[in-house]
C-alpha cells in the first residue's frame, strides 16, 4: 500500500472534531489529587501516632475543607501561591484541635450577630472552637453568647435577660458561623469566587500569604433598607492572612465597600491554635429569672393574623394597650422585658406603612411611626416574618 | 482539525503543583482520546480524572519514568478498556451528554463519529487498532505509541502498517475511498 492510501484510511478514521477537557475538570481533578494526598497524610498521622481514629478523621475533613477551594480555577488566580498554600497547608493545619479567635466587630452590644454598621463603634468579640465530635464551640460580645455543647445551642442576652436553645445549627451566630470553623472559611469564599459570586486575588509577602475575594452585596435590593446592615448584604471585600511559615490562618479582616471608601467593619486578629479550653466554657450561668423565649410554633396561637401589616398593626395596638398577653402572641419570649413594657407601653400610632421585603431577610420590613409616652416621636421600621414551622408571623426586632 | 500540542514532560511529577501543571499540559489531549475510544465526554473525562489520580497515587513507584506521556496514554487506553468490558457486561451504553463548547450539531456530530470509528476499528485485531487510534486519533511518534502499549517500536511499526491494510480494505468493501485493487 502506497503513502497516499494510507494517507487516505487516515484521514477516514481521524476525527475531525477535537475534544476538550470541560472547564471544571482541571479544577475536579485537582480536588481528587488533594484529597489522595490527604488521605496519605492521614495514613501516616495514624501510623506515627496513637491518636483516636475520630480525631483524625474529624481533622482530615476539615482540613479539606480549608484546602480543596484553594485550588485554582478560572476566577481563582494566581494559581502557583494557592496550589502551594494548599498543599503546605495540609501539613500544617494536621494537628489542630482548638481555635481561639480573638477579634472586634462594628455593631451594637447586645444586639444579634448578624448586624454590622460603619457607623457603629467596634466591640470585641471572642470565639472558641473545639474539633472534638461532635464539635463543640462558644461565642462572646458584650451582652450577647452562645455557647454549643455538642448536644443543643444556647443563646443568652444579658441586656435583656432572655435565653434560647435550639439545634446545634440553630442560626443564633447568623453570618459568624464559618468563624466557627476557620477550615471552611475560605471553602465558602472561594466557591463563590468559583461561581463568579466573588473575585479573588492571593500574594504572598514579608512571610504572610493573603487571599482576598471581594464579593458584591447579595439579596433583593429594591428597597435598600437592608443594604450594608450586614457583612453578606454589603459590598465586601474578605482579606484573609495565614503565616508563611506556619501556613495556618492567622487573621480575617472584613472591609465594607461605601461610596468608594473601605471601611473596616470585622478583623480577627488572633487566632491561637490548640489552647486549652476549660468544660465550663459550654455553659451558661443564667439568672433563675431568665426569660426563655419559646419556639413561635410551640406557642399556642390565640390570634390569626393575615400578612405583617397586620402582625404589625396588632403588636402596636397591644403595646398601646399594654396588654402583654397579646404582645406575647406575635413576640417570641415567655413574658414582656420590663423596659420594653416602660418604654413601648402605652404608646400612640402615629402611621403604618406598606410592607417590603429587602436585601437577604426572610420576612418583611413594616415602616412606622409611634409617639411613646414619653412624648418622642419614633420612625422605624418593623421587621416581621412567617417563616416558621406553622408559618405564624412573628414580631422580629426593629423596636 | 485543530492539530494536538505535543507536551514534553521528561520526569513524572512528585509534588501536587507539578501534578497541576501535567494536568494542564495534558488533559484535553487525553479527553479526546478517551472520548473516542468511550463515546461521551462524561465518561471520558471520569476515566481520565482515574488516571490521573492514579498516578498521584503512584507517583514514587513511577519516579523512574521519563516518557510521561506516552505512560498517560497507556494508562488512560488500559482505564478505557476496563470500562468497555464493564459495559459489555451491562449494556453498551455511549449516547447522550453534550461536548464541551460543543452545539447540538457538534455534539451529533462527534458522538456518531465515535461510533463510527469504534465500529471501523472494532473489526481489525485490538493489537492492531491500538496502535492506529494513538497515531490518528492522538498524533504520538511511534516511539511514544510503543511506550504506550508496551511494544517494541519495529512491532508497533508492523502493526500500524496491518491495521492500515485492514482498514483499507473494509473501507473499499463498504464503498469507501481507498480503492487501490483488492490484494
Amino acid at each position: 500500500m502506497n503513502h497516499s492510501n494510507e494517507q487516505e484510511v487516515l484521514d477516514r478514521i481521524r476525527p475531525t472534531q477535537r475534544i476538550a477537557a470541560s472547564n471544571s475538570f482541571r479544577e475536579r481533578v485537582m480536588k481528587a489529587i488533594v484529597e489522595q494526598n490527604a488521605q496519605e497524610g492521614l495514613r501516616s498521622i495514624w501510623r506515627w501516632r496513637s491518636w483516636p481514629r475520630w480525631v483524625l478523621v474529624g481533622c482530615a475533613g476539615a482540613l479539606l475543607l480549608l484546602l480543596l477551594p484553594m485550588l485554582p480555577t478560572g476566577k481563582v488566580a494566581p494559581k502557583s501561591p494557592g496550589m502551594a498554600l494548599l498543599a503546605q497547608s495540609v501539613q500544617a493545619m494536621s494537628n489542630v484541635q482548638t481555635v481561639h479567635i480573638i477579634g472586634r466587630i462594628r455593631t451594637l452590644p447586645g444586639d444579634n450577630f448578624e448586624l454590622v454598621g460603619a457607623e457603629y463603634d467596634f466591640v470585641p468579640i471572642e470565639i472558641w472552637r473545639e474539633y472534638t465530635n461532635p464539635p463543640r464551640w462558644r461565642v462572646e460580645k458584650p451582652g450577647r453568647v452562645v455557647v454549643m455543647n455538642g448536644q443543643s445551642a444556647l443563646l443568652y442576652i444579658s441586656s435583656i435577660n432572655s435565653a434560647m436553645t435550639g439545634s446545634p445549627e440553630a442560626g443564633f451566630v447568623k453570618w459568624l458561623r464559618p468563624m466557627l470553623d476557620p477550615p471552611s472559611i475560605l471553602e465558602n469564599e472561594l466557591a463563590a469566587a468559583r461561581q463568579g459570586a466573588a473575585q479573588s486575588a492571593v500574594s504572598e509577602s514579608n512571610g504572610v500569604t493573603t487571599v482576598a475575594l471581594r464579593r458584591q452585596a447579595q439579596g433583593n435590593f429594591a428597597n435598600d433598607w437592608a443594604r450594608n446592615k450586614s457583612i453578606p448584604e454589603s459590598d465586601h471585600t474578605a482579606v484573609y492572612r495565614f503565616d508563611s511559615g506556619s501556613k495556618r490562618l492567622e487573621g480575617v479582616q472584613i472591609v465594607v465597600s461605601l461610596g468608594g471608601t473601605g471601611v473596616v467593619v470585622a478583623e480577627f486578629t488572633d487566632f491561637r491554635y490548640n489552647e486549652a479550653f476549660p468544660q465550663s466554657l459550654y455553659t451558661v450561668q443564667l439568672p433563675a429569672d431568665v426569660n426563655w423565649m419559646t419556639d413561635s410554633a410551640a406557642k399556642p396561637a390565640l390570634v390569626s393574623l393575615n400578612g405583617p401589616k397586620e402582625a404589625a398593626a396588632y403588636f402596636f395596638d397591644a403595646l398601646a394597650r399594654e396588654d402583654w398577653d397579646s404582645v406575647l402572641q406575635v413576640s417570641p419570649g415567655t413574658r414582656v422585658q420590663s423596659v420594653i413594657k416602660q418604654v413601648y407601653g402605652g404608646l400612640q400610632v402615629i402611621s403604618i406603612g406598606e410592607p417590603f421585603q429587602s436585601g437577604l431577610y426572610p420576612g418583611y420590613f413594616v415602616p412606622y411611626q409611634v409617639r411613646l409616652r414619653n412624648g418622642e416621636t419614633k420612625t422605624w421600621k418593623l421587621a416581621v416574618r412567617n417563616d416558621n414551622p406553622v408559618h405564624r408571623w412573628m414580631v422580629d426586632g426593629g423596636y | 482539525m485543530v492539530a494536538a500540542t505535543t507536551v514534553q514532560i521528561e520526569s513524572w511529577p512528585q509534588t501536587i503543583d507539578d501534578f497541576d501543571r501535567l494536568v494542564a499540559a495534558t488533559q484535553d489531549e487525553l479527553v479526546h482520546f478517551a472520548f473516542y475510544r468511550l463515546g461521551n465526554q462524561a465518561d471520558a473525562e471520569d476515566a481520565v480524572q482515574d488516571v490521573y489520580v492514579q498516578a498521584f497515587r503512584d507517583r514514587t513507584k513511577r519516579r523512574r519514568v521519563t516518557e510521561v506521556r506516552p505512560y498517560l496514554f497507556r494508562m488512560v487506553r488500559n482505564r478505557c478498556t476496563d470500562i468497555l468490558r464493564a459495559r459489555s457486561r451491562k449494556s453498551r451504553e455511549t449516547a447522550g451528554v453534550a461536548i464541551h463548547g460543543g452545539d447540538p450539531l457538534s455534539t451529533m456530530v462527534a458522538h456518531e463519529q465515535a461510533r463510527e470509528l469504534a465500529r471501523l476499528l472494532d473489526q481489525i485485531p485490538e493489537r492492531e487498532a491500538e496502535v492506529i487510534r494513538l497515531r490518528a486519533w492522538s498524533e504520538l511518534s511511534f516511539a511514544d505509541v510503543a511506550v504506550a502499549v508496551g511494544a517494541a517500536l519495529p512491532t508497533v511499526k508492523s502493526r500500524f502498517r496491518y491495521g492500515i491494510e485492514k482498514l483499507r480494505r473494509l473501507l473499499q468493501l463498504e464503498g469507501g475511498t481507498p480503492n487501490e485493487p483488492f490484494e
